[in-house]
């Protein structure tokens, strides 16, 4: 798994994957989805897919991928090294969604939340890989997700079940290889702000543990909020931000749709002009907000 | 942004200034030995060189620049950006913002006014698109800084310039920079300004 890329620039998402084994071209496979890091504050959110022939299956169950949940860090590194070492019937998928890209995307104008976020990217990876008989682990409702990708790949078995990966195999799998990429990526993560020696000592990432919370904290710039390591689109960075950070609005925030609207009500009946009424002001100043300056 | 145009014998005309009054332009500030500590002063950028003896006057108030504070004055990387921040002082520029700053080529087919290179950064979570533009042709952008009033009643003020620039880096809220954005096109004015006001030979 060569992060390298990644650590380079960290900002965007990222795609990595294994070579393809020629069996999966030939032979009929089923494909596991899952994902890893969703909930944490902090870190990249990682979707992984996991393929191999349908003949196949019992030696990949004979790999023993449990539920990746029960393992610890050590364990989930030792089943992802036998996965690589399968590769001539053992095939995997990764995108890496940076925070910086989790926040921009929630944040944006048009806003595109997590959840199409998440739909999107495991389509991505599915339509990358050749497959057939698709086993997916579910975010949302797991009839709607079932029905949208039964749609959108025609032809293949689509199954939507949640806490598939206990159930099947090759979502095992492909929550091992997911969640494998994400330890090494926040484990290795190269801040880009010049901010020195950063203390490692975040705790889980997930906003309730209390170390986290400590962290963000100790990292939290009045003026720019926190490194691109944290999701900003996270009610807990949000709300710490709220209370220790300078206030801003941005061009599309409350404040200035406000400022647009409010109005005197007295201004809707008055006829006549007011007051020193500024002169009216051509079009090629209004349009490049210039106007008259008075004073500083 | 506030612009302000040097005044001629003919008389004042329209000085432009940005309707946006607080959108708060930040100049690249180095570490100060003790650590970054916060002042409080007023930052505003001027875009035009105070061509006459350094006063600018209306009805009321006289505002003083302080020229001397001019030749020493050092040029410095300034930002224009697409938010209010409520904040007058130091910030951690080069460590948050400049650090993180990618610049991307675009591909060369476009049907809109877009530049050939602009930048990429996040500031608190939303993306923002950047371009640099340089100040007009014999302009100099001032960064100035008011001189403490001591809490005097008078209405005269004084600022001295803290640093120049000659071009500055605006950014968009996601819309990828083109020349019909506002800033591009109000350094149109000096140009135009000219033509209108300047002398006209025989």
């Amino acid at each position: 798994m060569d992060l390298k890329q990644f650590e380079a620039d960290n900002s965007g998402s990222f795609r990595l994957a294994s070579r393809i084994p020629d069996v999966c071209r030939t032979e009929d496979c089923c494909l596991g989805v899952d994902e890893a890091g969703r909930g944490p504050v902090l870190g990249p959110m990682v979707y992984g897919i996991c393929f191999c022939p349908v003949s196949k299956r019992e030696e990949l169950k004979d790999l023993k991928v449990a539920d990746s949940k029960t393992l610890n860090e050590a364990e989930r590194e030792n089943l992802f090294q036998k996965l690589d070492e399968a590769q001539n019937y053992v095939g995997w998928a990764l995108q890496i969604l940076s925070p910086n890209m989790i926040s921009t995307s929630m944040l944006q104008r048009t806003k595109y939340n997590l959840n199409a976020l998440s739909h999107d990217t495991a389509i991505g990876l599915i339509q990358y890989a050749l497959d057939s008989g698709v086993y997916v682990d579910t975010v949302g409702p797991a009839e709607k997700y079932e029905e949208k990708l039964s749609q959108r790949f025609p032809g293949i078995q689509v199954t939507v079940r949640p806490k598939a990966d206990s159930l099947f195999p090759v979502v095992s799998a492909a929550s091992i290889c997911a969640k494998v990429a994400r330890d090494r990526v926040v484990k290795g993560w190269n801040f880009a702000e010049d901010l020195g020696e950063i203390d490692a000592d975040y705790g889980s990432g997930y906003p309730n543990d209390p170390k986290t919370k400590e962290w963000l904290l100790k990292y939290l710039d009045p003026v720019f909020g926190y490194p691109q390591f944290v999701r900003f689109s996270w009610s807990t960075a949000q709300t710490l931000m709220d209370s220790k950070a300078v206030d801003d609005d941005e061009e599309d925030g409350e404040k200035a749709a406000q400022r647009q609207n409010n109005r005197s009500m007295l201004s809707y009946f008055s006829a006549s002009a007011e007051g020193d009424r500024a002169q009216q002001t051509h079009r090629f100043f209004s349009e490049r907000r210039l106007k008259s300056l008075k004073s500083l | 942004m506030r612009i302000i145009p040097p005044q001629t014998s003919r008389g004042q005309y329209p000085l432009p200034e940005s309707k946006h009054r607080a959108k708060i332009c930040f100049s690249e500030e180095k570490k100060t030995a003790g650590g970054n500590h916060r002042k409080r002063s007023n930052v505003y950028i001027l875009c035009y060189i105070w061509k006459t003896e350094g006063r600018m006057s209306c009805k009321a108030s006289v505002t003083c620049l302080q020229l001397s504070s001019l030749k020493r004055a050092e040029k410095a990387p300034v930002h224009l950006m697409p938010c209010e921040i409520e904040h007058n002082g130091l910030a951690q520029v080069s460590q948050y913002f400049t650090a993180t700053a990618k610049e991307n080529k675009k591909g060369t087919k476009t049907d809109r006014p877009v530049f050939a290179t602009d930048k990429t950064v996040s500031f608190r979570g939303r993306g923002l698109k950047g371009q640099e533009i340089s100040c007009p042709d014999g302009y100099t952008g001032l960064v100035l800084k008011e001189v403490d009033r001591h809490g005097s009643d008078q209405e005269d003020r004084t600022v001295k310039v803290t640093s120049v620039f000659d071009k500055l880096t605006y950014w968009n809220l996601e819309t990828p920079p083109t020349s019909d954005d506002t800033v591009v096109m109000a350094m149109d004015w000096p140009e135009l300004a000219e033509a209108i006001h300047g002398t006209v030979e025989d």
